[in-house]
């Protein structure tokens, strides 16, 4: 298991964060994802044996917001 | 407030706002209702068009959204009974309320970073535990649910409406104006959540932004009450309303006549230096013109619907000038110490 946090420049409410963080019951391997819209981040704390950056990244941009890994 | 205003507000910008933060809860509880539809419909093998039954998990969300406010109001109206707040007191909840609305229509429009501060954000552990109701939702209990949970997620308006309920100092007062809110924001909320699946990005934005303007109006009309509840010399109504008396004659005499619209009249000119009592009239009044505040001596009265109640001032000096306003902050008016004694009819 590893923490990542990834920025997300293009949210826009609390809701936002709220979106993001519904990337738990979607990806496979995700233990946790805490997102604020005050830091415009999302913290993600996943198994990099079944999640890759890149599919974290797509899986945002379909929930239509940009991820840039930090 | 006046109910008329929290229902109108509730109409338009807390429509809106609560779209932005509330809206996504809903749709995704009518997401997976629409799906089951959908599988029942296949699975039946009907030829007639698809037609989602979402109204009514719709108005179950409304109403329990309504309960639930109605309950926090009458809540948030006790505690301010409790508090027993003063013009003062009042005043810089107004402020407050004022700046956290112009703080959340300049984050709208994205001016700085700290603006992002003035939204309130949920405990994760608290939307991740809505989130997983709303996507199990089939029953009508969870939209029931879902509408109670909204109290945890207010928008700025509605966080905004819940201090004003806190700054009625009546629980009775506090339910009727967050019921009169949360019932002027269903019509809009129910539209746009039956239209949901056919709303797209573009028409979020376009909605964002007519909430920021109508947040900043609201902001600079709340910090203009509070200028005036506090007594100040200066807000941009009591500079209205004085420019408009002072087109009319010096108006003298030992009463007030509140009215439906305010004060008459708006500008009264007294003797200094002596001890006065004037009389505040109503005749069938029922505005909040009747609930009168002069800050500076710390004044505060209810008046009944019709009678005349004495108000005793202490001696002024010459030139002096006394502000006052009904609770509410509207209706600015003064008195004024400018003449001698003898000029009237003590």
């Amino acid at each position: 298991m590893i923490k990542k946090t990834f920025k997300i420049p293009d949210m826009t409410c609390s809701n936002c964060a709220m979106k993001l963080e519904s990337l738990e019951d979607i990806l496979d391997g995700v233990k946790e994802i805490n997102a604020s819209y005050h830091r415009l981040e999302m913290v993600i704390e996943y198994d990099n044996s079944k999640l890759t950056d890149e599919q974290i990244i797509t899986a945002v941009r379909k929930k239509g917001y940009t991820a840039i890994a930090q | 407030m006046d109910l008329i205003v929290a229902f109108i507000t509730g109409l338009t910008t807390g429509g809106l706002g609560c779209l932005a933060v509330q809206g996504g809860l809903l749709t995704s509880t009518l997401a997976h209702q629409i799906e089951q539809d959908m599988q029942a419909h296949n699975g039946a093998g009907s030829t007639q068009k698809f037609k989602p039954h979402i109204a009514q998990p719709i108005l179950f969300f409304l109403l329990a959204k309504l309960i639930a406010y109605t309950i926090l109001g009458y809540l948030l109206g006790a505690v301010g009974s409790v508090l027993q707040l003063t013009s003062l007191m009042r005043a810089i909840l107004y402020f407050a309320i004022g700046i956290f609305m112009i703080g959340n229509g300049l984050r709208m429009f994205n001016v700085h970073p700290i603006f992002r501060y003035f939204v309130i954000e949920p405990p994760s552990s608290l939307t991740r535990y809505i989130r997983r109701k709303s996507k199990n939702g089939t029953s009508f209990f969870t939209p029931l649910l879902l509408g109670t949970l909204t109290i945890f997620l207010p928008c700025g308006v509605t966080q905004a409406m819940m201090a004003t309920a806190l700054g009625t100092g009546s629980p009775t007062q506090g339910a009727v104006l967050m019921f009169s809110f949360i019932l002027g924001t269903s019509p809009l909320f129910f539209s746009v959540a039956y239209f949901a699946t056919r709303l797209g990005s573009a028409i979020e934005k376009y909605f964002t932004r007519i909430v920021a303007v109508t947040m900043l109006i609201m902001g600079l009309v709340q910090v203009d009450t509070g200028l005036n509840l506090s007594g100040a010399p200066f807000s941009f109504s009591r500079t209205v309303s004085i420019l408009q008396a002072y087109a009319l004659p010096a108006q003298t005499g030992m009463s007030i006549e509140v009215t439906e619209n305010g004060y008459s009249p708006q500008i009264l000119h007294l003797p200094a230096n002596q001890d006065l009592t004037i009389e505040w009239v109503t005749r069938n009044t029922q505005s909040c013109a009747r609930s009168v505040v002069v800050p500076d001596l710390e004044y505060q009265e209810i008046l009944p619907v019709t009678g005349r109640i004495k108000f005793d001032i202490p001696a002024q000096e010459k030139g002096a000038i006394i502000r006052y306003t009904c609770s509410m902050g509207m209706y600015p008016s003064q008195l004024v110490f400018d003449l001698e004694p003898t000029e009237t009819n003590q």
